[in-house]
């Protein structure tokens, strides 16, 4: 053969360089992977599933949930909020002429049509978000000199983005998967994304009745029925403590109850196990205090 | 074009090979310039690669200046930012001074005393006249650098010089310098070693 040297190393270069790219490159990244900081907090993220849940990870993925699930939040950028909690003894209209003679400072010259327009508005409602930037230092600053005014003011990081804040408060990151074997990322979203679901519907029984019937929850709701994960068996003495209660359209013949398999409970267990709800280095955020005092 | 095509119609049974000849001058040019920009991008979006870095973060600095700060240990960051703006100029980052214009914060005994009051005075009221720290005398004049920091800003600078370089003395808190603020009122002048040696600690 003409060339045999040069189409070995061809050969040697293509697929050597596909395996540092694809195996070799991942593994320095995130092959050291351990469990994260949570941020202000000495505990850690995340906590190990537990058993029933691990098994529900393969009910997940014997189902093909991730066909029509997916597990990944994204994000588009990260804004600070400054807001009010409390004006000490300042008036309403104290407070507008102060920020309005901030308004000459050359470091908040960015965010003075914001802050006008906010303010224009305001009535000494609280708590009020009055300041919303992609600068953090410049959302320190305005803290800083609400405070020196006398004001009490909080800080907030909110991520930004079409997933946030329907479907978690902020991005998955590569620990969000550090014990799930395989990770089940998902590339479709017929349904919604589920990487925050334990969070956002933490009710085990409506985890439970959603998936026997998905039409109970949400009337329209495109997801096929589960329900050969439940047993439908005749009604002894009394109901079994697992038996669901179904809304009568569709509850199945008198005489009989639904009663979850093991499979049911244990993707039910996985699915509350799935949260990306505690702030980390890479993914922070500390939403402001939006209750009343 | 026509007669190239008849020519090599012509020669068509001869058996084609490959020759080697240069690759055009613009060819060199135009990939050379997509490879720079490519970088130019790679180094604007990538984050270089770093696993804690995806959008809309593109470096570590970024990423570091969002993160919430609160507790002890933003506390002291916060003290070595301000000091590396402030006294680091002279003093030096690593807090060994320069001859002839700071003395030394490590090891001084100015620095390490038990009480703070001594050491606040200094960035309050300014210094001047000769001071002796580690032995030896020294005769400047400082000004007053600490008045335009706030009391949380100088009580975190002057924590992280107590705590630095081999340093191991107690912490500031800003009502500490809040008191001593108030102690010295609106107008300070500027202190001597004298009339620091006579404070309390």
């Amino acid at each position: 053969m003409k060339n045999g040297f040069a189409v070995f190393f061809a050969v040697l270069v293509t697929l050597g360089g596909s395996w540092l790219g694809f195996v070799v490159a991942p593994a320095i990244q995130l092959g050291t992977a351990k469990q994260a900081a949570i941020l202000n907090s000495t505990d850690t993220w995340p906590l190990q599933r537990t058993g029933e849940a691990t098994l529900g990870l393969q009910v997940y993925r014997a189902n093909g949930c991730a066909a029509c699930h997916t597990e990944q939040i994204r994000q588009d950028s990260v804004m600070a909020e400054v807001t009010l909690t409390s004006l000490g003894k300042s008036k309403p209209e104290d407070f507008k002429a102060f920020v309005q003679s901030l308004f000459v400072l050359p470091e908040l010259a960015k965010v003075t049509n914001n802050l006008a327009a906010t303010l224009k508005d305001w009535k000494g409602e609280l708590p009020a978000t009055i300041l919303t930037t992609d600068d953090k230092a410049m959302a320190d600053a305005m803290a800083d000199r609400l405070k020196a005014a006398g004001v009490k003011s909080e800080t907030g990081i909110v991520a930004i983005g079409a997933d946030i804040p329907r479907w978690g408060v902020r991005r998955s990151v590569a620990a969000d998967f550090l014990y799930d074997y395989p990770v089940q990322l998902g590339s479709l979203r017929v349904g919604p994304d589920l990487a925050d679901v334990g969070a956002r519907l933490p009710d085990a029984n409506w985890q439970l009745l959603h998936l026997y019937a998905p039409q109970i929850a949400v009337t329209n709701s495109a997801m096929p029925s589960f329900k050969f994960l439940f047993e439908v068996r005749k009604l002894g003495a009394a109901p079994s403590r697992d038996a669901l209660n179904v809304p009568k359209e569709f509850a199945p013949a008198a005489g009989y109850e639904v009663v979850p398999k093991p499979e049911a409970k244990e993707l039910v267990a996985y699915l509350l196990s799935l949260r990306a709800d505690a702030p980390l280095y890479e993914a922070p955020f500390s939403p402001v205090t939006t209750a009343k005092p | 074009m026509s007669e190239e095509v008849k020519s090599s119609s012509a020669e068509s049974n001869a058996e084609p090979t490959a020759t080697r000849s240069a690759a055009p001058m613009w060819i060199i040019v135009v990939t050379l310039t997509l490879l720079f920009l490519g970088f130019v991008f790679f180094d604007k979006h990538s984050g270089w690669f770093d696993a804690k870095i995806y959008a809309p973060y593109s470096s570590a600095e970024q990423l570091e200046n969002w993160q919430p700060q609160s507790g002890p240990a933003a506390f002291l960051a916060r003290g070595k930012k301000v000091y590396e703006q402030v006294c680091g100029i002279c003093h030096g980052v690593d807090g060994l001074g320069k001859p002839g214009q700071a003395p030394p914060l490590a090891g001084s005994e100015w620095v390490l005393a038990k009480g703070v009051n001594r050491l606040a005075h200094i960035p309050l009221e300014g210094l001047t006249g000769t001071l002796t720290v580690e032995g030896k005398e020294w005769n400047l004049t400082m000004a007053a650098m600490g008045v335009q920091l706030s009391d949380a800003d100088l009580a975190g600078v002057l924590t992280y010089m107590r705590s630095s370089w081999g340093n191991k003395a107690g912490e500031v808190t800003a009502d500490d310098i809040k008191k001593i603020r108030d102690a010295i009122g609106g107008h300070p002048q500027p202190a001597n070693g004298e009339q620091l040696k006579t404070m309390p600690e």
